[in-house]
This record gives C-alpha cells, sequence and structure tokens, in this order.
C-alpha cells in the first residue's frame, strides 16, 4: 500500500529574474512500512522534496497523493489539518518548544487533535518509554542532551499516530553515539509500529541503516536501490 | 494548552515582558494621575465657585438676569426665604440686594458690586465670616460698616477702619452716596472676584436705595449638590404656582464657565487617555513584533506540526494580552494609591497661588477619582492591547512554515 506516491514533479523557484530548478519530474512511490533515505548532493533537491511530500510547499506542477489523498486539492488551513493528523516531523535541530518540558511537548500535538486527557497521558508515557527518556519527562528542552532532544522530538512526531514520519537531517547535530541509539530507535519503532520514515541524510551512517535509498541529482532521482531488507 | 503556551512564551524573555509592563503600568499610572488631577482642578474650581459667589441656587426676578438693574428685584423676599428655609435639603438660604457702584477712597476709586446682605443668612451660604482675614465680621458695634477684599484694599491703598464713600443709583435711578468704614477685610481663591464685591449690610442698603423688605437674589446652598436640578424644578413649580415672576436656575445655569471647565475637562481627559494609549500602542506593536521575529522559526515549525493560522493568532494575541493584564492591576493600584495620598494630603500649588487665584482655584490641589474611571481605563488598555496584538498575531499567521523551516 502506498503512503507516498508523487508523479512528475516539477519545483522552480523563481525568486531571482534566472529561475531555478530544484525538480524536475520526480516519480516517486513510497509503501507503507519503509525505511528511506533521501541522499545525494546539496542543492539536489532533497529537502525541496521533503518539504513537499511533507506539504509544507507546492509542486510547481506535477502530482502528490499522502495516504490517497491528493494535496492539490488541499488549501493552506486544511493543508495544516492533513500535516497535523497525518505527518510526523523530525527537524535537524529538534525545534522543541522551549518552554514545554519533554512530556508537553510530545502532548501538544495530541492537544491540538482534541485527544482526550487520559488517552493523552497514556500515549504520551509509552511514546516517552518507547524513546527511552520518561525519566525526563518534566524536564524542559534545554534540559536535554541533543540526543535527549531528538528522541523527544521522535516520539512527538510519533504522537498524532501519523502516516509517516519524515525527519530533515535528523542526526546533523548528534554525536556518533547519540546518532546510533537515534538511528536504533527509529529502525524499532519501523519494527515495531510499523511506522514508515523517510529522511534526507548527509551521513553515511545513516545511509548504512537505511533500507531504500533514493539518490537525488540535479532535482531528479538517479538512483533508487533496496539493501539491508528487514529480517 | 494555548493558554499554558502564552503564558509561558511572556516569560521567555523576561526583560523584554518587563519593559511591555512597566509601560504600560507607567502609562495606566499616568493617565489615572493625570485625570485625577484635572478633575481634582475642576472640583475645586466649581466649589470654589460656589461657596463664595454662587450657591447651588439662585433666585432672581425675570428681568434682573438680562438687564441687572436696581428696579427689578424680588418683593416679600422674607417669606420665600421662610418657605425655602423649611425644606430639609436645604443647608442655607440668604436674600441679597445688588447694586453696581463706585467706592471711593482718599487714594482711588474702583467700580463695584455692592452686595447688601445679611450677616447671618450669608455666612450660612458663602461662609463670609470665615474669610475676615483682617478685621472682623459684621457686628452692632460699628455704623455703617463695610467689607471689603484684600486684594481691592490693596489697589485702593486703604487700611482697615477707614472710610470709604458708595456711589450708586436708587431704585428710582438717582444717584445716591454713603460713606462706610472699613471693618474687614475677605479673601477667597477668587482674586478678581474680591476685587469687585463690597458688603454691607443689606437693611442699610435697602433704606438707601429704597427697597423695602425686598431683594434682588436669593441664593441657597444645598446639603447636596446632586438635588441642584430636582430643586430647581420644584421651586420654580411653585413661583410660577403663585404667579409671582421668578426665575430659579442652578450653579450651573448662572456660572456656564463651569459648563465650559467640565467640558473642557472631558475634552482635555479624552485626549490624554488618547495619546498614551497611542503610544501604548505603538510600544507593544514593537515589543511584540520582536518576539513575533524572534520565534520566526519556531512559529514556523508549530504550524508545520499542525497548529493552524486561528490558534497561532490567538497564541500572540493572548501573549499582549496577558502581558497587559499582568501590568493592568499594578497600574491600577499605582494611580489608585497616588490618588489617595494626594487626595487625602493635597498638591500644594502655593508658588503659582497668584495666578490660580485670579482663574478661582485654590493653591491647594485634591486630586479625586470615581471608580467608573478605573473601570474605563482597564477597559481602554484592554482593547488596547487588542489593538496592538492584531498587527503581530497578523504577521505571525502570514509567515509560511517552508520558509521558516528553511532556517532551521
Amino acid at each position: 500500500m502506498s503512503v507516498i506516491k508523487t508523479k512528475d514533479i516539477t519545483k522552480i523557484y523563481q525568486e531571482t529574474t534566472i529561475p531555478v530548478n530544484a525538480l524536475n519530474g520526480v516519480d516517486l512511490e513510497i509503501k507503507k512500512g519503509e525505511f528511506t533515505a533521501i541522499v545525494g548532493p546539496s542543492g539536489s533537491g532533497k529537502t525541496t522534496l521533503l518539504n513537499i511530500i511533507g506539504g509544507l510547499d507546492r509542486p510547481t506542477s506535477g502530482y502528490i497523493e499522502i495516504g490517497g489523498k491528493d494535496l492539490s486539492q488541499l488549501n493552506d488551513n486544511q493543508l495544516i489539518d492533513f500535516r497535523k493528523d497525518n505527518i510526523g516531523f523530525v527537524f535537524q535541530a529538534y525545534n522543541l518548544i522551549p518552554v514545554l518540558t519533554a512530556k508537553e511537548n510530545v502532548e501538544f500535538v495530541m492537544l491540538l487533535q482534541g485527544v482526550s486527557t487520559q488517552e493523552r497521558d497514556d500515549r504520551v508515557l509509552e511514546l516517552l518509554k518507547a524513546v527511552g527518556i520518561e525519566e525526563k519527562a518534566n524536564n524542559r528542552p534545554m534540559e536535554l542532551s541533543g540526543g535527549q532532544q531528538q528522541r523527544v522530538a521522535v516520539a512527538r512526531a510519533l504522537a498524532p499516530k501519523p502516516t509517516f514520519i519524515l525527519a530533515d537531517e535528523p542526526t546533523a547535530n548528534l554525536d556518533s553515539k547519540s546518532t546510533e541509539d537515534l538511528l536504533d530507535l527509529m529502525l524499532r519503532l519501523n519494527k515495531e509500529e510499523d511506522m514508515t520514515f523517510v529522511f534526507s541524510t548527509h551521513d553515511q551512517r545513516v545511509i548504512n541503516k537505511a533500507r531504500r535509498v533514493i539518490t537525488l541529482v540535479d532535482g531528479k532521482i538517479s538512483t533508487d536501490e533496496y539493501q539491508n531488507q528487514p529480517a | 494548552m494555548i493558554l499554558k503556551l502564552a503564558w509561558r512564551n511572556i516569560w521567555r524573555v523576561k526583560s523584554r515582558s518587563f519593559v511591555v509592563i512597566g509601560a504600560v503600568t507607567i502609562g495606566i499610572w499616568a493617565v489615572l494621575f493625570l485625570v485625577g488631577y484635572m478633575l481634582g482642578t475642576v472640583n475645586t474650581l466649581i466649589k470654589n465657585s460656589i461657596e463664595n459667589q454662587v450657591s447651588h441656587l439662585q433666585v432672581h426676578h425675570n428681568d434682573f438676569k438680562k438687564d441687572r438693574e436696581v428696579k427689578f428685584f424680588m418683593d416679600d423676599v422674607s417669606s420665600s426665604l421662610e418657605q425655602i428655609r423649611t425644606d430639609g435639603t436645604v443647608k442655607g438660604a440668604t436674600s441679597r440686594t445688588l447694586v453696581n457702584g463706585m467706592i471711593t477712597a482718599p487714594k482711588g476709586v474702583r467700580g463695584v458690586q455692592i452686595k447688601g446682605i445679611d450677616p447671618g443668612g450669608e455666612a450660612s451660604v458663602t461662609s463670609l465670616d470665615d474669610k475676615i482675614v483682617e478685621g472682623s465680621y459684621f457686628d452692632e458695634k460699628t455704623k455703617n460698616p463695610i467689607i471689603i477684599g484684600q486684594e481691592l484694599a490693596e489697589k485702593l491703598n486703604i487700611a482697615l477702619r477707614k472710610k470709604v464713600v458708595l456711589t450708586f443709583q436708587d431704585v428710582e435711578g438717582e444717584m445716591t452716596y454713603a460713606a462706610f468704614r472699613i471693618i474687614g477685610f475677605y479673601k477667597t481663591h477668587n482674586s478678581t472676584l474680591d476685587e469687585l464685591f463690597v458688603y454691607i449690610p443689606q437693611s442699610k442698603l435697602n433704606d438707601l436705595i429704597g427697597l423695602e423688605g425686598s431683594a434682588h437674589e436669593i441664593a441657597i446652598l444645598l446639603d447636596d449638590l446632586e438635588k441642584a436640578d430636582a430643586k430647581r424644578d420644584q421651586w420654580q413649580g411653585a413661583f410660577d404656582e403663585a404667579a409671582q415672576p421668578y426665575l430659579v436656575e442652578t450653579y450651573r445655569e448662572i456660572a456656564p464657565d463651569i459648563n465650559l471647565y467640565d467640558s473642557q475637562m472631558s475634552i482635555s481627559i479624552t485626549i490624554i487617555m488618547s495619546i498614551i494609549m497611542l503610544a501604548l500602542i505603538f510600544g507593544i506593536i514593537n515589543t511584540m513584533l520582536m518576539a513575533v521575529m524572534d520565534r520566526y522559526r519556531e512559529l514556523g515549525m508549530l504550524m508545520s506540526i499542525g497548529m493552524n493560522k486561528i490558534r497561532v493568532f490567538s497564541m500572540i494575541m493572548l501573549e499582549t494580552i496577558m502581558l497587559s493584564l499582568v501590568a493592568l492591576p499594578i497600574g491600577l493600584f499605582a494611580g489608585w494609591a497616588t490618588i489617595a495620598y494626594t487626595g487625602m494630603y493635597g498638591i500644594d500649588l502655593s508658588n503659582y497661588a497668584d495666578g490660580l487665584n485670579q482663574f478661582g482655584m485654590s493653591e491647594i490641589i485634591y486630586p479625586s477619582l470615581t471608580g467608573d474611571i478605573y473601570l474605563q481605563l482597564a477597559v481602554m488598555v484592554v482593547t488596547t492591547a487588542i489593538l496592538a496584538a492584531i498587527y503581530p498575531a497578523y504577521k505571525a499567521i502570514k509567515l509560511k512554515p517552508v520558509e521558516a523551516i528553511r532556517k532551521l
């Protein structure tokens, strides 16, 4: 079953007098439970593709479908709601809400969804346990290490039970140990909860762990390979 | 959660929040103090005007107001006065005979208004006896006594116990004159009127101008200024019923300048409030815009993960309103405390007494405020905060998450 489906996606930035073709006809299909890395040199279109897949940006042309929903049919407000319920984001710089505790950060999107208190509490506890930082539940982000913050970010991304998780260079700011731990965590969640992960990365350690590696060059998919088949 | 988030957000950069809170607090305090001071000034003016000159109500012959001639007098004033004095709301009432004339002293001549008064009745209405600063009030000992203002005495360069001559017209329009001995100098808070009014016994003046048992004016002091309109209507009705051609007027009708001061004060208060609130609006907009710009990436992230525009807008609005709500009680309390203290002990403007007295104002001003001013200001501050929050909140929702995310 396809979670993400794009057809002939193009994106042209016209911010200066010279148009920049960030994506040049990307056809992509990602199925449920895949653990996919999008790689490529700087300027290859990784972030643009991720933004479009995440509903943060719109393609200049082409078709995109997430969980069977045609995103071109949604206006800006509907897109926000769609993201809330369907896409979990993990950012390079963690981007937790600094004034909320780890628990409150994880809880935040569920509150936006209108999930009941009891259900929220149960899910937050379960997620914090899953990412291994339940003892830091009442700490604010500035009291956590980079690795711990990124774990909270993963828990927050999982909280609304999204269709897939989109991670933009999630290990870029982490040390080796934290990178290893985070990858293990994501792989475990992928395996145990059948959660779909799509991430952009430059990090060879991440690429090595991915099961599918899509390489972008000049806004086009140059290679699309499966590796490390799940056990 | 939005409430909690907004509340915590305002304490992220404490120094910035304290600047806004401080600005709003000082703004509120300044408005309260200025309004209190201005109201205190007007109240003093009205009080002085009532106490020294107009009282709460006055009765005249219908034609007297148009043309202050001696012939427009009221007959049998004593029975009207008796009736008025029986009313429970009346603190004091007196009749006066009024003529314009000249006062001649050895070293000067001035135009004056001669007030023939009943010493006892006058004391109950204007407390003239308490305003004697040199000499004494009327007594039985001196023949043809006169009390003049200290200001006039200085202008005439005349001392106590000296004689002056008053010249004026009698009821037939004939010139008449009489010599009087100065028994006292009075001083009110209105130096202009102190130069103008001289007081002699009413019986003497009536003899000189040929009026028996009559007067030109009845002045009435009530126990409450607010009852003036109702009493005016009541007594006007009674005079009309008795077919007496008398006109009853309240202090506002007699001295329209009081209305002018009142309306000018209202306009001034509105202008002052508007200027201060306008300054606050720009201060708040500036601070909240900085807060929004500082959190550009974070707001983008919030919108990325599903916080819709209404919630983002509400959060920024709430943050601004909360800042104002923190400042509001502090400002209100500071204003109230200042008004309470200065209202009790007064603001001493003795250095400017000469100028103030020329306008009928005391040199000590007692600021005062009514509860509705506090309420109005509270509503204005919250409204100001809401207005000031709109632009930063609008800027926040106009950001594009993808652009904000690019900055991650």
